[in-house]
């Protein structure tokens, strides 16, 4: 084509830049245009100066650059020396520490409220054991008399660990099976507490044997399944089993408390051994008491 | 020379109609913003405006101060401009694919 021949032959690097500037001066001209467009309508509609502001206020704002001041004009620390007069109490407050101070005064924070909560709370709880000794267990009535410090006495002994940390002094509030106290130290603590007489708060008393695993215990209560009916097989069959029921007994028991909690016939089993077996350690996990009964009366 | 213009206008329609002048524009356009381009000529406008009084300005008052220097300084801008390589690659050698 024409335009082909003309193209192979015409072009050369200068000549292409050259064509290049132009196309961009016409760009630029459109631009140029398009912003001339945009002033105008500015101007006509009024907005156009809408961004500036007079001088005298740019002088307000101008940036400050002198030592000690920051960029605004303002002093470092200045409210540190500075002292307020509280509207409540008439006291001289210091600025930084004025707004808690407040808050504790009239009484209408958030922290406020509930200190004044928790010492109600703690005057009913002190009018009430007073009144019914006979109704409490007496364990608790020896915790509140017993002069334990403001934060203890919120803390029941028959559901918390208790054991005193060493390095705090406070006692653990974990659950009873808290791992990180063994239930010597619980016992220990409740002794020192409430008297050589203490005990844990768990009626149940299984041994401490968490060491079985689930596939051990799985084993175990294979050879206890005699008849191959439910659980409640060892129990059935009678009291020439009651001798080896006391000894697997014993050993599904803390495997059982742990892995099954919800079925009551294991927890059946396991107040059985309980109830024949003699045990000194303490496990956390309280029986159905009822059902021992039972077997007790089948055994 | 006539050769030249028939050159130009067929370049530039083959830019029009492959949509690449549009694109080109709206990259020169962002380009201008950052530069400065646009506030230096926005200044200037505001002296004109101020000249001439707010409620007589019209459009072609604008355009015939401001274009010429929107244009020098625009020209001034171009070696800190940087082509991309698709705008390089069209305007630039291999014209054939340009205009074949």
């Amino acid at each position: 084509m024409k335009m082909e021949e003309m193209s192979l032959s015409g072009l050369d690097n200068s000549k292409l830049e050259a064509i290049a500037q132009e196309i961009y001066a016409d760009l630029v001209e459109d631009s140029c245009l398009g912003f001339c467009f945009e002033v105008h309508r500015a101007v006509k509609c009024g907005y156009f100066f809408l961004d500036d502001t007079d001088p005298d206020s740019m002088k307000d704002f101008e940036i400050v650059d002198q030592p000690g001041l920051d960029i605004f004009g303002q002093v470092f620390n200045q409210w540190k020396s500075k002292e307020c007069v509280c509207p409540n109490c008439s006291r001289s407050i210091a600025a930084s520490r004025f707004a808690p101070h407040l808050e504790k005064c009239l009484g209408m924070g958030r922290n406020s409220s509930r200190i004044a909560n928790r010492r109600i709370a703690n005057s009913n709880n002190m009018n009430k054991s007073e009144s019914d000794q006979e109704d409490n267990d007496d364990i608790n009535d020896n915790d509140w008399s017993y002069g334990s410090e403001k934060k203890a006495k919120k803390r029941k002994s028959d559901k918390q660990c208790g054991v005193i940390s060493e390095h705090t002094k406070k006692m653990c509030t974990r659950s009873l099976r808290c791992p990180q106290h063994t239930d010597e130290q619980r016992r220990t603590v409740r002794i020192y507490f409430l008297g050589p007489s203490a005990v844990l708060p768990e009626v149940e008393s299984s041994l401490d044997n968490d060491s079985f695993d689930m596939t051990d215990s799985q084993a175990l209560i294979s050879r206890l399944q005699w008849d191959g009916s439910s659980d409640l097989s060892p129990s059935d069959s009678g009291s020439s089993k009651t001798s080896e029921n006391q000894g697997w007994g014993l050993g599904t028991n803390s495997s059982e408390s742990r892995k099954t909690k919800k079925k009551k016939s294991h927890l059946s089993l396991v107040g059985t051994a309980s109830g024949l077996g003699s045990n000194k350690k303490k496990k956390p996990k309280p029986p159905a008491p009822p059902t021992p009964s039972i077997y007790d009366d089948i055994n | 020379m006539n050769k030249d213009a028939q050159m130009r206008a067929a370049i530039n329609q083959k830019l029009i109609e492959t949509g690449e002048r549009e694109r080109l524009k709206e990259l020169l356009r962002a380009k201008l913003i950052e530069c400065g381009w646009k506030d230096q000529l926005k200044a200037h406008c505001k002296e004109v405006i101020k000249e001439k009084g707010l409620e007589h300005v019209t459009v072609d008052d604008l355009v015939a101060e401001i274009t010429p220097k929107g244009r020098e300084t625009g020209f001034a801008m171009l070696p800190r401009l940087v082509l991309s390589s698709r705008t390089q690659a069209i305007l630039l050698p291999q014209p054939s694919r340009l205009l074949g």
